[in-house]
């Protein structure tokens, strides 16, 4: 079952009347990739998505879906298929006419629709449900449906709109790692909006990070976690949240908090403002890694496995601290700190990542 | 043991009991004025009718009861008869007209588009006159020499002279159902537009994107979803035109040749302008009997109270 699909967008714009939502979007799909659009709220993911599926009409640029120029088609001829947050079941219908509307439209024979709808539901396990009308199973089970209503019209592209928010936490594990594994199975190329970036960094092949109608950066999930290129993407994927320190360039390095950090490399002319990003999970309690500094602890947090503190730099700058070991740090002192200077993000004043 | 025990349950129930008590009062209060008004103004009525129904009742005089002699009466009545084909006649012309013009016109009025607002207010700025008025507005308007209608028909060549539109059936009667639609439309395509409104937008672009069409949409998405608001709207439409009078007894007087009296027109002239009231009110517990029973049909035909 395999009839993977690239894709591709092209300068990929939308206007609502004057205001400009989707500022000339480049993207290339590759046939059978996984790819997740995260971004803040009101970034524009969903009217991408919805510009992919031709539910709403592209302002101005191209998209092609198999080297076929879709641009102007309709929903129905552009060989996708949508999940919706919603699931957006027909609640009318049984959830067998359900997964075969899309079939019956197309005026397929009987008994194909017959097998190719026990087909989906064989594999998502939706079988005992089938006489069922979707106001009569849980917001799981609906979910499945709605799943199934897409491989049933055997896609070359599936579109998912936050498919998962509905759910509770629980339930969105395992249907993400169903999600995972009907991608494996499946091998279509999808498109998923999310802005749960847990969601993003285990699906993904490739995360493409929005903001504000731009793309701000495409990278595998590891490319984009470890390589942010701005300073918008180091602290939008990560959690807790990347650690940003107002520092100045120095030779070979940075001055933060009193103190010169070498790098190894020069960033810009000595004195220049730049921020320094890190991790609260690449810092390690102790003297170990190069870049060693103290800090204050305020208060600390107890997650199991885990601790967060709550620090302040000589200077007053405050950094959040994951504390992994077993021995707890108890609050209200000064300890020693130290991280590798490989793992330190340096930001021009721009935003933009300085080095390599 | 026992006892200390059965105590503190026993004191513990009464104050509940006191409170439910209490709260059953409280929810009666609450549909006291429903309650009232319906029985002062209609179940008190109907009791009554009922009553003089087994009576023949002049309206001087006194009533001698007869049993069911008035209900008896009416098998052998030709003009009830008539009276009743006349109005099913009515009722399903006008409720088809009704239908076939509120639908496009609440598909119309559905899309956001420029100036929706504005088309909404004139489809249903008739509905806020009273079809008394109207029907004198239109007496106006097909009146042979001073109205609208006859002069425009003759402008065009239409007609060679001054038709009187009122004065035949077939003239008269296409042109009270035209005014009944204009007055009714805009009412059935408000009803109509709230079912619309009230489908997911989801729905109709999971539908798109199944591939169904425009028309495919409308037969297996829009219509099954609105099927409570089908309802509603058809039996009010329904009810409506049962009950049409003003525009016979105003428009046509009984219409050309007496062939446009309805029920509730015959019904009046049995009982105000013969004065037999007792006849007429056994024609009107039959009349409601007959609502009744098309209201039930026609909520079992669209299947309300089905699940979801
Ligand atoms: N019909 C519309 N008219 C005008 N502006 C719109 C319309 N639809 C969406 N927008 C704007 O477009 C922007 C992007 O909306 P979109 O729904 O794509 O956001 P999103 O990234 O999906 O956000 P969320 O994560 O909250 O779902 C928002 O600023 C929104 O206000
Ligand atoms: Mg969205």
């Amino acid at each position: 079952m395999t009839n993977a699909t690239g894709m591709a967008l092209r300068q990929v714009r939308k206007s609502y009347g004057a205001t400009n939502v989707v500022h000339g979007i480049d993207l290339d799909v590759a046939a059978g990739e996984f790819v997740v659009f995260v971004g803040p709220s009101g970034c524009g993911k969903s009217t991408l998505l919805r510009m992919i599926a031709g539910l709403e009409e592209v302002t101005d640029g191209e998209i092609s879906i198999g080297g076929r120029d879709v641009t102007d088609l309709d929903p129905s001829q552009r060989g996708i298929a949508m999940v919706f947050q919603s699931y957006a079941l027909y609640p009318h219908m049984s959830v067998r006419d359900n997964l075969g509307f899309g079939l019956k439209m197309a005026n397929t024979p009987k008994a194909e629709i017959e097998t190719r709808v026990t087909a989906a539901a064989k594999i998502l396990k939706i079988e005992p449900l089938l006489e069922r009308r979707p106001g009569q199973l849980s917001g799981g089970q609906r979910q499945r449906v709605a799943i199934g209503r897409a491989i049933v019209r055997k896609p070359d592209v599936f579109l998912f709109d936050e498919p998962l928010s509905n759910l509770d936490a629980e339930l969105r594990v395992s249907m993400r790692i169903e999600i995972a594994r009907l991608h494996k199975e499946l091998g279509n190329t999808m498109i998923y909006v999310t802005h749960d970036q847990t969601e993003a960094m285990t699906l993904a092949d490739k995360i493409v990070v929005l903001r504000d109608g731009r793309i701000e950066q495409v990278g595998t999930p590891r490319e984009v976690y470890e390589h942010p290129d701005n300073i918008f993407v180091a602290g939008f994927i990560g959690s807790p949240k990347m650690n940003f320190l107002a520092g100045v360039a120095a030779n070979d390095g940075f001055d933060l908090a009193g103190k010169t950090f070498p790098l190894g490399y020069s960033l810009a002319e000595p004195g220049t403002p730049v921020t320094v990003g890190i991790r609260p999970e690449h810092i390690e309690v102790g003297p170990s890694g190069a870049a060693t500094f103290s800090v204050e602890v305020d208060f600390s947090e107890y997650l199991g496995g885990t601790q967060y503190l709550y620090a302040t730099l000589a200077d007053g700058q405050s950094l959040v601290i994951e504390h992994r070991e077993n021995t707890e740090i108890l609050g209200d002192g000064s300890i020693t700190v130290s991280c590798d200077p490989g793992r330190i993000e340096v930001f021009s004043a721009t935003g933009r990542r300085m080095r390599r | 043991m026992s006892m200390t025990i059965a105590t503190p349950v026993a004191a513990a129930e009464k104050p509940r009991r006191r409170a439910r008590k209490n709260r059953q009062l409280q929810g009666l209060l609450y549909i006291a004025p429903a309650v009232i008004l319906v029985t002062i103004f209609f179940v008190i009525p109907v009791l009554f009718t009922v009553w003089m129904s087994f009576h023949n009742w002049p309206l001087l005089g006194q009533p001698s009861w007869i049993g069911l002699g008035n209900y008896t009466r009416m098998f052998s009545d030709t003009r009830f008869a008539a009276a009743l084909s006349f109005t099913a006649y009515y009722t399903v012309i006008a409720t088809i007209a009704i239908f076939a013009l509120a639908f496009p016109l609440a598909l119309f009025v559905q899309n956001e588009r420029r100036g929706v607002s504005a088309y909404r207010t004139i489809f249903f700025m008739p509905v806020v006159v009273g079809l008394a008025t109207a029907s004198l507005l239109w007496v106006w308007l097909a009146n042979v020499d001073s109205g609208l209608f006859s002069p425009i028909l003759r402008m065009f060549g239409v007609t060679g002279r001054s038709a009187n539109l009122l004065a035949t059936f077939n003239n008269a009667f296409p042109t009270i159902i035209v005014m009944v639609v204009w007055k009714i439309v805009g009412f059935t395509m408000i009803i109509l537009l709230t079912g619309l409104q009230s489908i997911p937008s989801d729905l109709i672009e999971a539908a798109r994107i199944d591939g169904a069409g425009r028309w495919q949409r409308f037969r297996f998405l829009t219509l099954p979803l609105m099927r409570r608001t089908l309802a509603l709207a058809l039996i009010l439409s329904v009810t409506g035109s049962v009950l049409a009078f003003d525009q016979f007894y105003i428009m046509t007087s009984g219409g050309p040749q007496n062939r446009m009296i309805s029920v509730v027109y015959y019904i009046f002239n049995q009982s105000f302008v013969s004065f037999q009231l007792g006849y007429g009110s056994a024609l009107s517990i039959v009349l409601l009997g007959i609502l009744v029973a098309l209201s039930v049909v026609q909520l079992w035909l669209l299947r309300v109270g089905d699940d979801k």
